[in-house]
């Protein structure tokens, strides 16, 4: 690694913050649709593995901050990851204090960047020699993680008995597409699958418009109003351990150490998880708001960097929902990434570390001066010109082309189908973690459920 | 078609504008992903496809106007 491979791992970092920095703002632009297309398009252009995980690093990092804003400002989710944050963060809207959370959520983030990038890095290199015992089983870890994920969400029942389903559908769509010669049979299509699961509501809310019953329903009177809260004049200070009391920042590097070791597990599902345990210690409203969504704002961080860091560096197989979601394109990207031959085995150790820390100290240093000067107008500045009309037009158009790209003209009714179910699902109660694990442990299970007779 | 403003997906839209600008982006996106010349390395398709979405983005935001109404809190 030269010199000039520093700059150019530099000025991808820079095109990542820029691109990511609009994206984050604009509420709803779900994670893992606008970082597999981008990563993708990166990998495949055929630039050096250490600009790519440059780049991809830079990007989570920024897109995990950013996203945090519309929800802390305005009270829309600018992705999944904030979607938990909602309900917090309307509260303390409510209580005037949005400016002071904005601070805080971005200290947090800072935090859980700190604390992951060293840990994960750790945890990879512990779990490099016992890559070869934890190979054979990474499938079974799947159907492990989509039972403990059904057990520890709100509709326990419910969510267990959804997952056989799904993963027939799943199947049963892949067997489809092989049968008819759709798709060659060592392809197995995930990307537009995940698309399904996450438009889901959207798509089951569009539909349901259809319905004019439904549709009369959702009527209302006027615009939303939308209220910018005021600068903050009492907490001028850029420091995180000034804008964070002692007991958040307990909380956020807790909950950023203990996601580390849960790489495995849903990055939504676990925020959820950590999040509202740490708020649950706290009596009081506001505190316990505080405390729920800066500890949620560090572990968002956490789970998408050792998510993709400690697979990626030890095992070289995408062994984690971060890993076969969004990152997918480090692990397998043919013609220029396989299984056998991804940035895994392309780096060395040295040169994976370095791309980490170069990627995530440049987007956290840019992210988080921006957002604690500049939150406040970039975010206006969108709601006042980009129409959720757009936003929503332009998911629904990268559902239709990622759709098409992965298995043709049958494959958008595929997707539409488990837009459907996810959506219906996802209605009754049935989370998103549930619902992705579900689509990786599908293969093992369906196979197992086959040989049962 | 009267104006409808109904509420989805945590904010306020016109029903008619929605399917507009679902209906300009996914033809400015697959328009251009199907036009795109065909290429083996690079993603040329792909680039086109997100360039057409780019496009249609810009257009809807141009024709269509939020449906918020944005105050500065003052205390």
């Amino acid at each position: 690694m030269d010199f000039q491979m520093i700059i150019w791992m530099i000025v991808a970092s820079l095109a990542a913050v820029v691109i990511f920095t609009v994206i984050g703002f604009i509420p709803g632009t779900d994670e893992t649709s606008v970082l597999l297309p981008i990563s993708l398009a990166v990998v495949l252009t055929g630039v050096s593995p250490n600009i790519v995980l440059t780049f991809f690093i830079a990007s989570i990092v920024t897109l995990n901050i950013t996203n945090l804003m519309p929800a802390a400002l305005v009270g829309l989710p600018g992705g999944v990851m904030s979607s938990p944050m909602i309900e917090p963060a309307i509260y303390i809207k409510n209580e005037g204090r949005s400016a002071m959370i904005i601070k805080k959520m971005a200290a947090a983030s800072l935090i859980g960047v700190v604390i992951s990038i060293p840990v994960s890095l750790v945890l990879a290199n512990l779990l490099i020699p016992l890559a070869d015992v934890i190979r054979p089983f990474a499938s079974y870890l799947f159907i492990i993680g989509a039972i403990f994920l059904s057990m520890i969400s709100k509709n326990k029942i419910l969510s267990i008995l959804s997952i056989i389903p799904l993963a027939i559908m799943f199947q049963s769509l892949r067997h489809l597409y092989w049968g008819l010669d759709i798709v060659p049979a060592d392809k197995n299509i995930t990307v537009s699958f995940f698309l399904g699961i996450t438009a889901g509501p959207l798509l089951f809310s569009l539909f349901s418009l259809l319905n004019k019953k439904n549709f009369n329903e959702q009527i209302v009177d006027g615009y939303n109003e939308i209220i910018i809260p005021k600068e903050d004049q009492e907490m001028t200070s850029m420091n995180p351990f000034k804008i964070l009391t002692i007991s958040e920042r307990k909380f956020a590097s807790i909950g950023a150490l203990i996601s580390n070791f849960f790489f495995v597990l849903s990055p939504v599902g676990l925020t959820i998880l950590i999040g509202n345990t740490a708020g649950n210690r706290k009596k009081e409203p506001l505190e316990k708001a505080t405390t729920s969504i800066t500890t949620m704002s560090s572990v968002v961080q956490s789970t998408y960097l050792s998510g993709i860091i400690i697979p990626l560096l030890a095992l070289g197989i995408p062994l984690s929902p971060v890993a076969l979601g969004p990152g997918a394109a480090l692990f397998n990207a043919p013609p220029v990434l396989n299984l056998d031959n991804n940035i895994h085995h392309l780096l060395s150790g040295f040169e994976f570390t370095i791309a980490v820390l170069l990627g995530s100290a440049i987007a956290m240093a840019i992210s988080y001066f921006l957002i604690i000067k500049y939150a406040r107008r970039i975010t206006s500045l969108i709601l006042r010109y980009v129409p959720h009309e757009s936003v929503l037009g332009l998911f629904i158009a990268f559902v239709l082309l990622l759709s098409y790209m992965d298995g043709g003209v049958i494959n958008i009714f595929g997707v539409l189908m488990i837009g459907l179910l996810s959506g219906s699902l996802n209605k009754l109660g049935v989370n998103y973690g549930v619902q992705f694990m579900s689509l990786y442990a599908a293969p093992l299970l369906v196979e197992l459920l086959g040989k049962l007779g | 078609m009267k104006k409808a403003l109904i509420k989805i997906w945590g904010d306020v839209v016109d029903a008619k504008e929605l399917i507009l600008s679902i209906i300009i982006i996914s033809v400015t996106t697959m328009g251009l992903f199907l036009l795109a010349p065909k290429s083996d390395k690079l993603p040329i398709e792909l680039f086109f496809g997100l360039g057409g979405a780019v496009i249609g983005f810009i257009i809807t935001v141009i024709l269509f106007k939020p449906k918020r109404i944005i105050k500065k809190e003052k205390k």
